[in-house]
């Protein structure tokens, strides 16, 4: 194997794991769907160190002299389950089938770049999660329609927030402020609208499902240093989503708006 | 039986927004919303026999964990695209505003008492996904054995 193979073999496999770590893999199956691709190139040893802000891959032949690392470095991250499994498809094909690495390489790049809901679509989805929470949490129609609103309008704030790379913790804050903001005006407004519904409906939008789950899972299967930073992950944006609902309330309090 | 239906529907609605947003591949999205409605029951019926949200947080978790398995088995896919969806329903984010609002009034003795069943709510959620995740680790490596056995003999 020569060292331009040995890099393409690199690109191709650091390249799967990362769009699996950035949509929020777990940490066995990317060091795994690495693993197993560098193996299929043909490499006799791998090793792999995956972390949610990082990955290290570091591969040997026998017949080359030097081991070449490619260490990857994850920023932003979203979640995103089509790609989770159409790269766990791709890893499949790939080891089973001789497929060249530049048809690899290809196919990821359209995994990647695939076809997504449309902005609006994701707005009404935001918004069903929020007014369907707000009732489940003991509100009415009336709740509904408001937190339906609030909902599409957080979903549009976290979005633009995170064009600006704005970190998930402020990002959280921020959001719930609004909510929280929203809620009370209509609270104020509208007759027979509680704000507390508004808020757990719009709250549970930005709740760290994702973040519990995966630690959890990499805690199962040993990965001690990512669970344990996802764990706080999960904690300070509880923490956060907390804290930007709590101000605006105390806020509105001390500028002596009335909390029903 | 009336209001379990309409939870029920509520939950659907809701895991569905979550379903889109967090991007469930198209042709799993029945049962990965299935998945956490399911959960969301299984948690109101275990709070109506035990009359703890903790208990009922595990064992709803414990369902979704395992119903995603099994569907993770069944559909040939990574078990994850139907835990996320499904666990977010049991997430307790209204326990989170409420311990926020009781620190607002002052009442320093209800803060302590919802915070901490936030945070034993979350613990439980873990938990059961901790069990269900290692049973199947055990019944996987059970099944391998048996098939290596079968391959030896």
């Amino acid at each position: 194997m020569d060292q331009k193979k040995q890099k393409e073999t690199l690109i191709l496999a650091a390249k799967a794991g990362k769009i699996m770590m950035k949509s929020g893999a777990e940490i066995y199956r990317v060091e795994d769907t690495i693993e197993r691709i560098c193996l299929a190139c043909g490499v006799d040893h791998v090793n792999v160190f995956a972390m949610p802000t990082g990955i290290f891959v570091s591969i040997n032949n026998e017949d080359q002299d030097d081991t070449v690392t490619y260490i990857k470095r994850i920023k932003s991250s979203e979640t995103d389950l089509t790609k989770i499994s159409k790269v766990n498809h791709f890893s499949r094909e790939f080891t089973t089938t001789d497929m060249t690495i530049e048809e690899g390489l290809k196919i990821l790049d359209e995994i990647d770049n695939g076809w997504k809901y449309p902005f609006w679509m994701r707005a009404i989805a935001a918004s069903l999660v929020t007014g369907c929470f707000s009732v489940i949490f003991g509100g009415g129609a009336l709740d509904f329609c408001v937190a339906f609103i609030v909902g599409a309008c957080c979903y549009l704030l976290s979005r633009f927030l995170e064009k600006y790379e704005i970190n998930f913790f402020i990002r959280g804050f921020i959001c719930t402020a609004f909510a929280a903001a929203c809620a009370l005006v209509a609270a104020a407004s509208i007759p027979g609208v509680a704000y507390a519904h508004i808020i757990t409906g719009c709250i549970m939008l930005f709740v760290p499902g994702v973040a519990i789950t995966n630690s959890i899972r990499d805690f199962l299967s040993g990965d001690m240093l990512s669970g344990l930073a996802r764990m706080t992950e999960a904690v300070l944006i509880g923490i956060s989503l907390a804290a930007g609902a709590g101000v605006v309330i105390k806020l509105w309090a001390i500028l002596g708006g009335v909390v029903l | 039986m009336m209001t379990i239906i309409q939870q029920f529907l509520l939950a659907l609605f809701a895991t569905l927004g979550f379903a889109i947003i967090f991007r469930v591949p198209k042709k799993l999205i029945p049962v990965s919303i299935i998945v956490g409605a399911l959960g969301w029951i299984t948690y109101l019926i275990s709070l109506y026999y035990f009359d703890s949200p903790v208990i009922g947080c595990f064992i709803g978790a414990c369902l979704v964990g395992l119903c995603s398995t099994l569907a993770a088995y069944v559909f040939k896919n990574a078990a994850t695209v139907f835990i996320i969806p499904g666990i977010l329903c049991l997430v307790p984010g209204s326990k989170i505003f409420y311990t926020m609002e009781a620190l607002l009034k002052d009442n320093l003795t209800g803060m302590a008492e919802t915070g901490l069943q936030t945070l034993m709510m979350a613990g439980a959620i873990a938990m059961g996904l901790l069990v269900m995740g290692a049973c199947t680790n055990v019944v996987r490596a059970l099944i391998h054995k048996t098939v290596t056995l079968k391959d030896k003999f």
